[in-house]
């Protein structure tokens, strides 16, 4: 008996750890607020939504077609590659199948990046092609598998029975072999379209601009929150592989049952079934084939064109729209997550970006290694409406704004709530404060980090002087017993879930949170903070630059700045913009434009040099490891 | 019911012509000469690894030989691939095609030479009256036994009426009582469709039983050709001996023409121009040797075991330092005292191999 009860509570512990994650997703796909801690009833806006989302959809029909070209190219050459295998004596085949078994073990991001490389050393233009060409290098090794033990198991002389009783070596392979191995090579090609629809790595590196799969197009918008439609979609494609699955697991029991019935009926029926099989494969391929040619030629580069590079969910896709529709040029549009990702993706040259949005210390970086272009004012003449304070703060990483234009900027401030702390807080001390022990939720970034206790100390939050990132490690160590948690993303839910009282959080962040739910309250410390501009520059091997500089000036129309804003809503460093922003409240909003004198009490991150971020970093694993 | 007129009426369907295999190191064949005549039923035989099936793949085009040539019917085909020749193969697993019915198995061949509907489905009919399985058209391989199977197999090959049936062991797979009913079932089919049969086997009897000619093959080489009868009670070698049942071969001389001294007794043989006082290999069928009276055997010698194998008794009898296999259907318990008596037709004497390589002998033509 309690045998019975610990077998169902095992079982029923697995199903819990196997789909309790699923479920959480399938639910908040139908929350009405954005937010993941808050239930706001039940929604079938996100369907809708993810229906009207372009981008979302192309990235889906990108991924199903990458996914159904590269596993059957990567059939039709497995299959062939087992056979010859098979037909080889022993030595020379054990080597060939450990040959073809290594880009299987070898982790995706060895493959990924060799791949990357070898398509920049052969000038090859990254597009869909290479991300094509590199699923269907991954996905042979699958199909070689799974092709290999149903071609040991054929018996050998069947073939040769064919060809004795008459058949050619084609014709004794399409009647004999195949209709054996077909069961091999169909699970090869349904593993190979798995392993294409789930990699991430691999794509990532081999993709060029414009094209982008539905896994790397939810990482771009990790910066910004994923969002609700992206539920939505996974909810869809769960329900679907899983209908799928019951299908496929359904139909043999069927067909044993049948066979018991009409045992002659079902051997004619299987056998038109393959029938009509074979034509539709053909036709499945011959279409694909022509799908995927079309997609690989929509980025290849014409002269007309413009390849932009951009965080995710950064710019208002009506915006690129309108550039399109009054320039007539091109648009190819990238995504990237972090700084650091697109550095080196400019650095190598894989792609040749035009316009690119990198943060502050970043776009130091890149002045220092001498991979921007100076940027041409007569073609910039919007630049005016640019607010003079920001170009003066972002001359800290741009001497002479000889290189980059701010297009949206920020503060890191302190988040609260109203209800849960005594007094109104306006300063760092309130992090460092035994009151709020388990209620503090700290910013688990190093230069954020770093930058908030040397600030608190009355240091500059660039500072390289041993003594004083000595001082600001301690600080942070002895912090760290009052800490609830280290977070980046989770802060925003937290905070509106009321799970904590205090929580780091970047400005355009705190707005959002403010909106659901009120108690919230956002400050810039009086003892300054970190003001962070992300500025778009033009990298040196442009190949467009002046279609790049009519973008910038585009961005800075003050008409097109406020589309944008409404859509990222992080603070516009355009006052023209701002002047046009008709709710009252956002327009005067402390938040999203704070006054002149917290701006110049403020600071902005300097690259540091590698061997000064690898000094923070340990500096920053200490306090996290202690 | 043997076919003992050679030569003279039937023409060479096959010849293999010096052929010489070798896989790497390996040499499989070497310089093979042999021919095959119209309607024979020829069986390859010898132990695995003697080159028999390397020789069967040559004949049906699986196989190409290093040198010599094959010569079909006067042409030469060493070159021509197995769906152009006019020969059919039984394989030793059946090799039917398990996804298609009986029907479509039989009717493969015949598809492929675009024959009509109707001349397809008489063929097919017949084809399965001829092996006893009418009405299985439709059945998949997989519901028969191996035998019907086997029998499928043969109808398949059958039906686009070759010139020359191969069967590679096409027995080796099937029990006892069930391989002697199909070996009575292939002379029939032999005899009913009156084409060649090459047939390869490693057991022996099978060979003896169903052959107009054995073809004894070890490591490369033919050892000796002949009718069964030959092979039997002539073997010329000592590996045949052995090989083509149960032996007593012993080391022997020659002290003269029909005397051969055997552990020290002499015996009268029948063999002659063998050369005086020659060490030869004496070979003595079990079947052959009688059990006398110890003062009216040539030698005596006592019982050691008795195993009773249904027909007659297996004794081992020790005399002269040697145990000798007898077989009996009287009598002799174990301990008595026994005489050996040998009939001198009975005593074969063969040449002794000069050394361990030449144990397979080269029997040129």
């Amino acid at each position: 008996m309690v045998k019975k009860i610990t077998q169902k509570l095992y079982i029923a512990l697995m199903f819990i750890f196997l789909y309790a994650p699923i479920a959480v997703l399938i639910v908040l796909s139908f929350n009405k607020s954005k937010s993941r801690a808050k239930w706001g009833g039940f929604t079938l806006q996100w369907y809708k939504e993810l229906f009207a989302n372009q981008q979302i959809m192309n990235a889906l029909y990108t991924t199903l077609v990458l996914a159904l070209v590269s596993a059957l190219v990567a059939t039709i050459i497995g299959t062939a590659a087992s056979i010859a295998m098979n037909s080889m004596r022993r030595s020379p085949r054990t080597i060939m199948m450990g040959i073809t078994n290594i880009p299987m073990l070898n982790a995706d991001i060895v493959t990924g990046i060799s791949l990357m490389l070898i398509f920049v050393a052969i000038n090859y233009t990254l597009g869909f092609t290479s991300v094509l060409i590199a699923h269907i290098t991954f996905n042979i090794p699958y199909v070689i598998l799974s092709v290999m033990p149903k071609l040991k198991q054929t018996n050998k002389s069947t073939y040769e029975a064919a060809l004795d009783l008459g058949a050619s070596h084609m014709y004794a392979f399409r009647t004999v072999i195949l209709p054996d191995i077909f069961p091999g090579i169909m699970s090869g090609f349904l593993l190979a379209f798995t392993m294409s629809l789930d990699d991430f790595i691999i794509t990532h590196f081999t993709k060029g601009p414009g094209v982008n799969t539905l896994s790397t197009k939810i990482y771009t918008e990790v910066r910004k929150g994923i969002k609700p439609e992206m539920y939505a979609l996974s909810t869809l494609l769960f329900v679907s592989v899983l209908t799928l699955l019951i299908l496929i697991n359904r139909t043999p029991s069927e067909e044993k049952i049948n066979k018991r019935l009409k045992k002659k009926a079902v051997q004619k029926e299987s056998n038109s079934k393959f029938r009509i099989f074979k034509p539709a494969i053909i036709l499945i391929v011959i279409a694909a084939l022509i799908v995927g040619s079309f997609a690989g030629m929509k980025t290849t580069s014409g002269k007309n064109t413009l390849n932009v590079y951009n965080w995710g969910e950064y710019i208002d896709p009506e915006v690129i729209t309108m550039f399109e529709k009054e320039t007539g040029i091109d648009v190819v549009y990238d995504e990237f997550e972090m700084n650091e990702e697109m550095y080196s993706k400019v650095e190598t040259g894989a792609v040749k970006y035009d316009v690119v949005c990198p943060s502050d210390y970043t776009i130091q970086r890149m002045i220092e290694a001498d991979l921007l272009a100076e940027l041409n004012y007569d073609n910039i003449p919007n630049i005016k409406y640019i607010g003079k304070d920001y170009l003066q703060s972002a001359e800290a990483f741009d001497p002479g704004n000889k290189y980059a234009i701010p297009y949206c900027w920020g503060t890191v401030g302190i988040l609260y709530n109203k209800t849960m702390v005594d007094e109104p807080i306006d300063s760092w001390s309130a992090i460092f404060d035994e009151k709020y022990k388990n209620n503090i939720l700290m910013i688990n970034s190093v230069r954020d980090a770093m930058g908030i206790a040397l600030k608190y100390l009355g240091y500059s939050l660039n500072s390289t002087d041993r003594d004083e990132l000595e001082e600001a490690t301690n600080l942070l160590k002895e912090q760290k017993p009052l800490v609830q948690s280290y977070v980046v993303d989770q802060v925003r839910d937290k905070m509106i879930g009321n799970n904590a009282a205090i929580g780091i959080i970047y400005s355009g962040e705190a707005i959002y949170t403010r909106r659901e739910n009120p108690d919230l309250e956002y400050v810039v410390p009086k003892e300054g903070s970190n003001i962070w501009i992300d500025g778009w520059v033009i990298p040196k091997n442009s190949e467009n630059k002046e279609n790049a500089e009519k973008f910038i000036n585009f961005l800075c129309r003050p008409d097109i700045a406020l589309l944008n804003f409404d859509y990222i809503t992080y603070s516009t460093p355009n006052t023209a913009a701002r002047d046009l922003i008709e709710d009252e409240d956002i327009r005067n909003s402390t938040i999203a434009f704070p006054d002149s004198a917290t701006i110049s009490n403020c600071e902005t991150f300097k690259y540091l040099g590698d061997a000064m971020t690898a000094y923070y970093d340990d500096k920053w694993r200490e306090v996290l490891s202690q | 019911m043997q076919c003992l007129c050679m030569g003279i009426a039937m023409n060479k369907l096959i010849d293999l012509q010096n052929i010489t295999k070798a896989y790497g190191d390996n040499i499989v064949l070497d310089d093979l000469n042999l021919y095959i005549k119209e309607n024979e039923f020829l069986t390859l035989l010898g132990p695995s690894g003697c080159g028999k099936t390397t020789t069967l793949r040559i004949i049906g085009g699986f196989e190409n030989p290093d040198q010599g040539n094959v010569i079909f019917d006067g042409k030469n085909i060493t070159k021509l691939p197995p769906n152009q020749r006019q020969l059919n193969t039984v394989f030793q697993k059946y090799a039917l095609f398990t996804h298609m019915t009986i029907a479509e198995n039989i009717a493969f061949g015949l598809k492929i030479k675009k024959k009509s509907k109707s001349y397809i489905d008489d063929k097919i009919k017949y084809a399965l009256k001829l092996v006893n399985l009418d009405g299985y058209e439709n059945r998949k391989p997989d519901s028969l036994s191996g035998g019907q199977q086997q029998r499928i197999a043969i109808a398949r090959a059958i039906v686009n009426e070759p010139k020359v049936l191969l069967l590679d062991e096409p027995l080796g797979a099937l029990d006892l009582k069930l391989r002697q009913d199909m070996q009575y079932e292939l002379i029939r089919l032999k005899n009913e469709l009156g084409i060649t049969f090459i047939y390869v086997t490693h057991d022996q009897e099978e060979a003896l039983t169903m052959s107009d000619t054995i073809v004894v093959m070890n490591q490369g080489y033919i050892q000796q050709i002949g009718t069964p009868e030959d092979i039997y009670n002539e073997p010329t070698n000592a590996f045949v001996a052995d090989f083509i049942g149960e032996s007593n071969i012993i080391a022997g001389t020659m002290i003269q023409d029909k005397l051969v001294n055997i552990l020290g007794t002499n015996f009268e043989c029948v063999d002659v121009g063998f050369g005086k006082n020659k060490p030869v290999d004496v070979v003595i069928r079990p079947e052959d040797i009688d059990l006398v009276a110890p003062e009216q055997g040539t030698i005596t010698g006592r019982v050691t075991s008795l195993i009773f194998k249904g027909v007659h008794y297996e004794m081992e009898v020790m005399a002269n330092g040697h145990e000798w296999l007898v077989h009996s259907t009287d009598l002799s318990p174990v301990g008595s005292e026994v005489g050996i008596h040998v009939d001198p037709f009975d005593i074969q004497i063969m040449n002794k191999p000069e050394s361990d390589d030449e144990e397979a002998v080269i029997l040129d033509e």
